[in-house]
């Protein structure tokens, strides 16, 4: 097929999964905290349970005046946004949906995955700087403080993964799991639980911790901390800008909810189902176990309150990298044994 | 031209690196328009990276001049002046202001009038109290108590609104009593001279329910690590310190002084009436949220017991229509849901006070801002000044 | 409303009054106060300028350590708004600060006052005993023009902003928006009935008070 076609239909899939992927969970955590908070919701918005309200709400930031302020650096004020966007778009390339609907199936694919989700961060801390606003300049640094806390737990947790499946390619890590034996002597119905589930599950553990700091949610959202920074490094944009923030935050949690997905849940990988009804249910199975992770994301940040960002560092050095530490090397051990 | 030796330069480079860089404190300038700052308060930081090392509140944004309108109102219209001081329990503020002027009169408060009083200040503190239970874990990012303490607040005020016809500003004391309860208008002898009816049972109902989110907020709030990790241990108040800055009310009570203004001061029937007085053992926003927490329980426990024992009779004791307070001075105070509020009145003889002095609890405990914020981090500041739970009107007046 | 019920534990109004008058006089004697009251429920020392912090520092001691208040009163003949003193002619023109001070385990309290000349309104701060009384003291600064020396921002504005002028708690200080615009409620309170109509009128709510 003719490279730049193929090109386009890859663009046009990654962009038609994040996007509906990013509304429909924006649209389930304004349903899930209504309903957290005993209060209805968006109601009225698109005839039926509000569904059209996320769309409301990018058609009223569209239409909002587009701010810079006067003292800001105005080139890497208005580059910011579509840095922090590209820094999680990017990372649909190497995600499998099926056995063959990957738009790039990468050998070093988790190794690219966790270089590129950091790029997102260098866009907040662009944000910061460039606002001429001491709040955002503070929330930007928490984001820098907050990406070397997590950056290095994010990693250990995913090399447990990748020497139990001994590859770095995201697909391959899919198949080692599907390719997964339980021991003979249990029912093969525990075939259909994901292996690296359980044995994985420190990894999984730290993984989501970590993420939930790279995405800056709740109780890791010091960067922007609305009752301490007012908007952190958002406190500035507004209008479309804004909404690239907004819609990079939800795209986020979709990319990186996709990402432990594949790492930890074995992805859109189905029990007993052939590889060629892969190749269609796949996208359906992997978005299934996204929005179950993004429902444990918004179900936490419903919950509880802001840690400091003294006391994220204490739980990133002090307790997820020892942890990741011992899970790497029980992991190899257990590897070398069996 | 002589060549450097690379090793001089390199002994160089590392004495260039080794010099601690001096950084200026960066001036944050925290309000007047901030999320934590509860309205129009204004911090004037000096912050070192996130460690603050000197604050200087300005107040004065929200000054109304209470004192010097109340040298030109009859004591009658300054009653809706004092219920817009600290507008969270409006009602609460009245009460001494009027127990001043009946104090100066020598008048007998009915006694029925007593207790709907107190059933009505009891309720302002629940209601205070429960915005406080409200915005604390709101302020360090947990937006769901938020929702379910306010739905809460929103029965007391109806009830409270079925009484006096108002929800914020009631206005509904008078010198010697209570005002026939709402619903009259123009023409007084058609209207009730008592409660609504179905107010005392309904009220037990909604104590019933304000309890049980009590009990949804410890499983929520209280017994959250993440919530204890912010508030253990930060912002440690002294009780030599909260007593020299004259903080009173549960933060007073958070530092360890069993002292509660509804067991010494007469001018409501607390003496009847058993309620435990909670206090705190080190005076940190722990503290200061449990024992705000554990007063919505005693207050519900209090109308309960009110409810009980309040008698029936008449709601006015005889008052001439030409309101004129005897030559004197006096002060009268009572605990606010935020602290000792009192007022201090001086009268000539006249309809109108020569000089009111209003003692509002949020001012002084405010005024320990600049001491205990010193050395504090930025999101420490937002965890103490909420656990202070200040009204900028109470400060401000 | 008993005057001194809530300081006592006894249950007549002449008892707690007794109790309250013996409170102050010991009270008076003790830190050196030069004269004592006891009326309407609180006990008032009056105390010496140059006694003021360490009558202040000895009542504290004495078990009263909250610091509650601390504000002034205008004592003046001249008038701009409000209620006129009842004999302006025997008036002696002075500002009284009051300062109070109560104990967290009983009902006592005490209000220290001082009277200052009208020309040499200052009296030293009480900042270096209680920290509180900074902004109490600030607030009396600009309200009424007092100064207190040793509180090191007695001289800045708390409420008001930097740049206005006048002490607007003075009783020569005149109510620019009454001025301009009268009180609604200002009718209601020159224009007083006389004697016997206030007297009918009470009749009348007594009367009421009756049906």
């Amino acid at each position: 097929m003719n490279f730049w076609l193929l090109l386009l239909i890859k663009v046009g899939l990654v962009l038609g999964v994040m996007l509906p992927g990013a509304l429909v969970i924006i649209f389930g955590e304004l349903k899930i905290s209504a309903h957290m908070q005993s209060r209805i919701g968006p109601y009225f918005a698109g005839g039926r349970f509000g569904w059209a309200q996320p769309l409301a709400d990018g058609l009223k930031f569209m239409q909002k005046e587009d701010l810079v302020p006067a003292d800001a650096d105005d080139r890497v004020y208005k580059l910011a946004p579509y840095v922090v966007l590209m820094g999680t778009l990017a990372l649909f390339v190497v995600l499998p949906f099926g056995p063959e609907t990957v738009a790039r199936d990468l050998d070093l694919g988790i190794f690219y995955v966790l270089a590129v989700s950091s790029l997102s961060t260098l866009g907040v801390l662009m944000a910061g700087w460039s606002s001429a606003n001491k709040y955002s300049l503070i929330g930007g640094l928490r984001a820098a403080a907050q990406l070397i806390a997590y950056e290095l737990p994010l990693v250990l947790a995913v090399i447990g993964v990748a020497i139990m499946a001994g590859s770095l390619s995201l697909n391959d890590i899919v198949t080692a799991q599907a390719n997964w034996q339980w021991f003979d002597t249990l029912p093969t119905w525990v075939n259909i639980i994901p292996p690296y589930m359980i044995l994985q599950a420190v990894g999984l553990v730290i993984f989501l911790t970590a993420s939930l700091a790279e995405l800056s949610r709740i109780p890791f959202d010091m960067p922007i901390a609305e009752s301490e920074l007012t908007m952190g490094y958002l406190t500035e944009y507004s209008g479309l800008r804004f909404t690239m923030f907004f819609l990079g935050e939800y795209a986020g949690m979709v990319a990186m909810a996709a990402v432990a997905a594949t790492l930890f849940l074995g992805g859109y990988w189905l029990p007993f189902v052939s590889d060629d009804v892969l190749n269609f249910v796949g996208p359906v199975v992997l978005l299934t176990k996204v929005m179950l992770i993004a429902f444990v994301f918004i179900w936490l940040r419903w919950t509880f309150p802001r840690l400091r960002e003294d006391q994220l560092q204490t739980i990133a050095w002090k307790w997820l990298i020892p942890a990741g530490l011992a899970n790497i090397v029980l992991t190899g051990f257990f590897k070398v044994v069996f | 031209m002589t060549q450097l030796d690379p090793r001089a330069a390199m002994h160089l480079s590392d004495a260039a690196v080794s010099v601690e860089i001096e950084t200026p404190d960066m001036t944050l300038n925290i309000g007047p328009q901030h999320p934590s700052t509860h309205g129009v308060l204004r911090l004037v930081a000096k912050v070192d990276g996130e460690r603050i090392s000197s604050v200087d509140p300005v107040i004065g944004y929200m000054h109304r001049g209470y004192e010097k309108l109340a040298e030109v109102r009859t004591y009658a219209q300054i009653t809706a002046l004092v219920n817009r001081i600290d507008w969270v329990s409006g009602f609460a503020n009245e009460i001494p202001f009027i127990a001043a002027i009946e104090r100066l009169m020598d008048l007998e408060v009915p006694e029925r009038a007593q207790y709907i009083r107190l059933i009505l200040t009891e309720m302002a503190r629940i209601s205070s109290h429960l915005v406080f239970m409200s915005s604390y874990p709101l302020e360090l990012g947990a937006a769901t108590p938020l929702m379910h303490a306010l739905r809460e607040r929103e029965h007391v005020l109806e009830l409270l609104e079925s009484v006096t016809g108002g929800r914020f500003h009631p206005n509904f004391n008078r010198v010697g009593g209570v005002k026939p309860a709402a619903g009259g208008g123009s023409t007084m002898k058609k209207q009730s001279q008592d409660l609504p009816a179905g107010f005392l049972a309904a009220t037990r109902d909604a104590m019933d329910s304000v309890l049980a989110i009590c009990d949804d907020l410890d499983r929520l709030v209280t017994g959250n690590e993440l919530f204890h990790a912010r508030t253990i241990g930060v912002g440690v108040i002294p009780t030599a310190k909260a007593l020299e800055y004259g903080l009173s009310g549960p933060n007073l009570r958070a530092s360890g002084v069993k002292f509660d203004l509804r067991k010494v001061e007469n001018i409501l029937p607390y003496d009847g009436i058993d309620f435990e007085i909670p206090i705190g053992q080190n005076g940190d926003c722990f503290d200061r949220y449990f024992v705000r927490n554990e007063e919505i329980r005693q207050a519900c426990r209090i109308i309960q017991q009110a409810i009980d024992k309040i008698p029936s009779g008449p709601l006015q004791a005889k008052v001439p229509r030409i309101l004129k307070v005897p030559k004197g001075e006096t002060y009268v105070r009572a605990e606010n849901p935020k602290g000792e509020m009192g007022y201090h009145v001086i009268s000539e003889g006249g309809r109108i006070p020569y000089r009111v002095k209003i003692r509002s609890a949020s001012f002084s405990n405010l005024s320990i801002l600049p001491w205990i914020l010193e050395g504090e981090l930025v999101p420490d500041m937002v965890a103490i000044m909420g656990s202070l739970d200040f009204v900028l009107g109470d400060v401000d007046r | 409303m008993e005057p001194g019920e809530g300081e006592e534990q006894e249950g007549t109004v002449e008892d707690a009054g007794a109790g309250l008058s013996a409170f102050a006089e010991a009270l008076a004697a003790t830190v050196g106060a030069t004269s004592w009251s006891a009326d309407h429920g609180i006990a008032r020392l009056v105390v010496e300028r140059d006694k003021w912090v360490s009558t202040a520092a000895k009542v504290r001691d004495e078990g009263m350590p909250f610091f509650s208040w601390l504000s002034a009163v205008d004592w003046s003949r001249d008038v701009e708004v409000g209620e006129q003193v009842e004999a302006p002619d025997d008036l002696d023109e002075r500002f009284e600060v009051i300062c109070r001070l109560s104990s967290v385990k009983t009902a006592d309290a005490v209000h220290l006052v001082t009277e200052l000349p009208k020309d040499d309104a200052q009296v030293p701060s009480l900042v270096g005993e209680f920290g509180g009384a900074e902004w109490h003291e600030r607030e009396a600064a600009e309200m009424f023009g007092i100064d207190f020396p040793g509180n090191p921002v007695a001289k800045k504005h708390l409420y008001l902003p930097d740049s206005f002028e006048g002490n607007p708690l003075l009783k020569s200080y005149p109510l620019l928006s009454r001025e301009v615009k009268p009180w609604p409620g200002t009718v209601d309170v020159e224009d007083m009935p006389s004697t016997e109509n206030a007297e009918a009128a009470a009749q009348e709510a007594s009367q009421e008070g009756e049906e």
